[in-house]
């Protein structure tokens, strides 16, 4: 087979960047979250009082920022894999906004009205995270069956 | 759009595996070029072309019905 000029980065290159960059800064997520929890729980248990504002929100923001760097990996990853791969995700990633925004949209409305309580913002993140999930399913079941 | 991919690849003897590594894709693209699922980008349709040493409107069909001569004659007066 005669020899192409291909990529500068290749689908496999691209996965393994994003995989060895991906695990790394999961541990590191859970990692903080645990910490955080801890750190916050041991300064507010007697006698001390609550901890000071800053602490918490800096406990808080950087608990999140593991996530906000995920996604500049998956934009990586986005910008790296191939075309099909890319056309795949992006429209997965849609997928996965629309319905997130759609669900946080109607419960709004719902807890508006006093239908439903009042949900904790906080579950919107593993709400899309799932949404991705189901895309992932229909990935491995369709490459099964190709 | 249609296209000769899977019949050229059988051809050379290549799997679908072999053919994405050489052009720097993933097997499941090569798939679905192949299955009509993606039409590829014309870099990437370039590349193939060149892997197999085809002009490009020979590996991909371009199905689009074409007007007919008296049909864009008659366009191309209405517009000069």
């Amino acid at each position: 087979m005669p020899d192409v000029p291909r990529p500068a980065v290749t689908y496999r290159e691209a996965n393994r960047r994003y995989l060895r960059a991906f695990v790394p800064v999961m541990i590191v997520y859970v990692a903080l979250c645990f910490a955080g929890v801890l750190l916050l729980d041991r300064l507010s248990a007697p006698p001390l009082s609550a901890p000071p504002l800053w602490l918490r929100t800096l406990v808080a923001l950087a608990s999140a920022a593991p996530i906000g760097l995920v996604f500049v990996l998956l934009w990586r990853y986005l910008a790296e894999t191939d075309e099909y791969t890319r056309v795949r995700k992006t429209t997965e990633l849609a997928a996965a906004g629309m319905l997130t925004a759609c669900f946080a949209t109607a419960w709004g409305f719902l807890e508006l009205y006093d239908v439903v309580p009042s949900l904790w913002t906080f579950l919107l993140g593993p709400a899309f995270a799932s949404w991705l999930l189901l895309s992932l399913w229909r990935l491995v079941s369709e490459r099964h069956r190709v | 759009m249609k296209n000769r991919l899977a019949e050229l690849r059988a051809a050379q003897g290549f799997t679908q595996g072999a053919l994405a590594e050489a052009l720097g894709v993933s097997r499941q693209s090569v798939n679905a070029i192949e299955t009509g699922r993606y039409d590829p980008s014309l870099p990437l349709a370039f590349r193939i072309a060149r892997l197999f040493g085809e002009p490009i409107e020979e590996i991909f069909i371009d199905e689009t019905p074409r007007p007919s001569p008296s049909r864009a004659r008659s366009n191309t007066n209405r517009r000069s």
